[in-house]
């Protein structure tokens, strides 16, 4: 059954893309990762990222970075083509990586101190408030502290320089639940600012609900969607058929994008649902109809 | 330049002492040169001297800590290449530029073609660390050199006496260092790693320098790893299928040292031999030129040799520990003391591995050097290393939780057992092989036995521990 969702162009005039990726293709040995993307992210929004483990979440973020050579396709960050990382655009970004495993060597006052004097602009009182926020020991070297310690200073080391475009992979993966709060508050006060966008690779959904954001989903190497999750939750909506009996073959609707059938129930994803269609559909196969709007989680469990 | 003040601190913020050591050398050749108008330019050659160590040490060191620093992620920062770039300049100017005008100034002669060749050094220096092929280069030539020295030096003489040796060092330094950058600004584009959920691997194959980067694999040392691995994975196969056909005790420990310890399966210890045969021959025989080594130097070696494994397992222990788990679990001990027991049964098998290992490498030192007593050698490494094994999985098992402690013990053990190896050489020469070597047994064996035996104590009385080890 297929799962693809073809929805249509954003409609409502927003400006000019942060990054806008075509044809991008890339493999490790034989094995192909990205199988062209076509991407674009508006300036100005949360993107939350979300693909199965080995999707090419990671793959894609450090491609878009240039942190990792592309295959083939092009990406344009701010306008201007990314070989390789560079230029005054990266006083503009910020990135917290999958695992933060830099400097073990350095204290975390010392690597703050380095990263700062990179940057044009960086927001010492925002860096202080967090570490003592966070509780991190500025005088405690970084290969002493703990994954979810050294992710927090990770999201310190990005968030302080004030970026336009914050890519973070996976960044609260091993936080815990305060920091996580923390984390989002930040975040979510962060994109006050104008022209602010974030791209946030996570299998958390609740964070992407709670930060509003557009979802895109990657799944076999390639973008399925980027739509808002306030459309995905009106667009798309679960329709449970349950009758005795079981059901042999998968019942069709229009705008069925998934079904799946597990004893007396009938479990369909249908795009645009009309009420009517499916009231149609519940007599004609003998079936109580009961219709429920999915979850993040739920739809990510569905579609990826 | 805040950024470049970072930069030009971080040799210091890691290698605090080298580095102000390494400063205090330039002072004294800053003040040398100084003294050259009221001494003579006859000073200025040990100022040059002073200037060239200390710039081939200070880019070793640059080196290996902007191999740290160059990580993929670092590149991010604004405009890094460029800050690197301006101060390993400075640097340069620090250690080759202002020394070489001065001199000029000065009137002392040669000064241009003293600083090319600190440069030169620098250079050198930081391919030493930063760019192995380059460095294997660069020794490659003084190896060349020692096969025909007559011919290097009237080599050397011509150069030095051509107009054209201040601008070849010019352009072999900047080749070199080049090269240099170009390894050490690549992004390696390498399959990310597991998402930090999903990872539980037991980090074998993401080894990591000192200075926390991945450790870089060429062709042949991937070949080499694979090796060994497949070599323990059929060994560990064997091990499980001869347990289910008849699992007895005996057969089960076989099975948890094939867990614990997967290269020193037979097939994988022969390999071993082998592979460091190949090298310590290739060094004798083509870096050496066969020089007679004495006996003492040639059995040292092969303990330092023999005992190199246990730093390693120490290392692989504590990657290991929070993976053990499953192994108490499946163990199912009636209790902790049985558990370790198991482990201290299992790793003492690494005793004989090492007396093989360290008889082996010794004769093959008397092979390659022609050692005049050969028998005394070898009856004095194998006592020795039997004596200085038992010490050294000692010390693995309750030994020093930090690095550096662990190291220093290490350190100690290898060279006690050393320092022990000349002693019994002696005392086998000087009371004959059956007395000399009872005594030499009484005394080493005795001193081991007790070591492990107290260590063995002290282990089974600690409650296991399945912690991972900080960075």
């Amino acid at each position: 059954m297929s799962t693809l969702i073809t929805l249509p162009p954003f409609a409502d005039g927003r400006t000019g893309p942060v990054l806008r990726v075509a044809g991008l293709r890339k493999s490790f040995k034989q094995r192909e990762v990205l199988r062209g993307i076509d991407w674009e992210v508006p300036s100005g929004r949360v993107i939350g990222l979300l693909g199965r483990n080995g999707a090419g979440k990671t793959t894609l973020l450090r491609c878009l970075l240039g942190l990792s050579p592309i295959d083939a396709g092009t990406v344009e960050l701010f306008g201007e083509a990314m070989i390789e990382p560079g230029g005054e655009r990266m006083h503009r970004i910020g990135f917290v990586p999958q695992t933060f495993d830099l400097f073990p060597w350095m204290k975390v006052r010392a690597y703050l101190d380095f990263t700062a004097a990179f940057y044009a602009r960086w927001n010492h009182a925002l860096a202080a408030r967090l570490l003592g926020d966070w509780e991190l020991d500025p005088k405690q070297k970084i290969g002493e502290l703990s994954q979810g310690q050294r992710q927090k200073l990770a999201i310190v080391r990005a968030i302080a320089p004030g970026p336009d475009l914050l890519v973070l992979d996976e960044p609260v993966a091993s936080l815990d639940p305060q920091a996580r709060r923390a984390f989002m508050a930040e975040l979510l006060a962060l994109m006050k600012a104008p022209g602010k966008t974030v791209i946030f690779s996570t299998h958390i959904t609740a964070d992407l609900e709670r930060a509003d954001a557009d979802i895109t989903l990657l799944r076999d190497g390639a973008i399925q969607f980027t739509r808002p999750l306030a459309e995905l939750r009106e667009r798309l909506h679960r329709a449970v058929l349950v009758r005795d009996g079981g059901w042999p073959h998968a019942p069709v609707v229009a705008g069925l994008l998934k079904a799946t059938l597990k004893d007396d129930e009938a479990q369909l994803l249908v795009e645009d649902a009309d009420p009517q269609s499916l009231q149609a559909l519940a007599a004609r196969e003998g079936a109580t109809l009961r219709i429920e709007t999915p979850t993040l989680e739920d739809l990510f469990v569905e579609l990826a | 330049m805040r950024a470049v003040w970072q930069l030009w601190l971080q040799p210091c913020r890691q290698l605090l002492v080298g580095a102000l050591l390494l400063q205090l050398m330039w002072l004294v050749a800053a003040i040398l040169l100084g003294c050259v108008p009221a001494v003579g330019a006859g000073i200025a050659g040990v100022a040059a001297m002073l200037l060239g160590f200390g710039a081939w040490f200070w880019f070793t060191m640059l080196g290996m800590c902007l191999r740290g620093l160059c990580r993929p992620e670092s590149f991010l920062l604004p405009d890094f290449r460029k800050r690197l770039a301006t101060a390993g300049a400075l640097q340069a100017a620090q250690w080759a530029g202002l020394p070489a005008l001065a001199a000029l100034l000065m009137g002392v002669p040669h000064a241009v073609a003293g600083g090319a060749g600190i440069l030169l050094l620098a250079s050198v220096g930081l391919a030493a660390s930063s760019a192995r092929y380059i460095n294997l280069l660069v020794w490659g030539l003084f190896v060349l050199a020692g096969w025909q020295p007559g011919l290097a030096s009237q080599l050397a003489n011509a150069l030095l006496a051509s107009p054209w040796v201040v601008p070849l060092a010019l352009l072999l330094a900047a080749l070199i260092v080049r090269l240099s950058l170009r390894a050490m600004l690549r992004i390696e584009d390498q399959e990310p790693g597991a998402s930090p959920l999903e990872n539980v691997q037991l980090g074998r194959s993401r080894a990591r320098a000192l200075d926390g980067t991945p450790v870089r694999r060429g062709k042949l040392a991937r070949y080499i790893a694979a090796l060994f691995d497949n070599t323990s994975q059929r060994a560990m196969e064997r091990a499980l299928a001869c347990y289910r056909a008849k699992p007895t005790w005996r057969l089960r420990m076989v099975l948890v040292r094939r867990l614990l310890l997967p290269h020193d399966n037979p097939q994988a210890i022969a390999l071993r031999l082998v592979l460091v045969a190949a090298i310590v021959a290739f060094y004798v025989l083509a870096v050496m030129h066969r020089q007679h080594f004495n006996a003492v130097a040639v059995g040292a070696y092969a303990i330092l040799l023999g005992l190199a494994r246990f730093p390693q397992l120490g290392r692989g222990m504590r990657q290991m520990r929070p993976n053990l788990a499953d192994l108490y679990l499946t163990l199912a001990p009636s209790t902790r003391a049985d558990y370790q027991q198991t482990l201290i049964d299992a790793l003492v098998v690494l005793v004989p591995i090492t007396v093989l290992g360290t008889v082996a490498y010794t004769g093959l030192g008397i092979v390659l050097t022609h050692a005049a007593e050969p028998v005394r050698m070898l009856v004095d490494a194998a006592i020795v290393s039997m004596g200085a094994s038992l010490t050294a999985l000692a010390v693995h098992l309750i030994g020093p939780e930090g690095g550096f402690g662990r190291g220093m013990v290490d350190l100690l053990v290898t060279l006690g057992g050393m320092a022990v190896y000349w002693g019994g050489y002696w005392l086998l020469g000087t009371l004959g092989l059956a007395f000399g070597g009872a005594i030499l047994l009484l005394v080493t064996l005795g001193f081991g036995l007790g070591v492990w035996t107290s260590a063995r104590r002290e282990y089974l009385r600690r409650p296991p521990s399945f912690d991972a080890p900080l960075a």
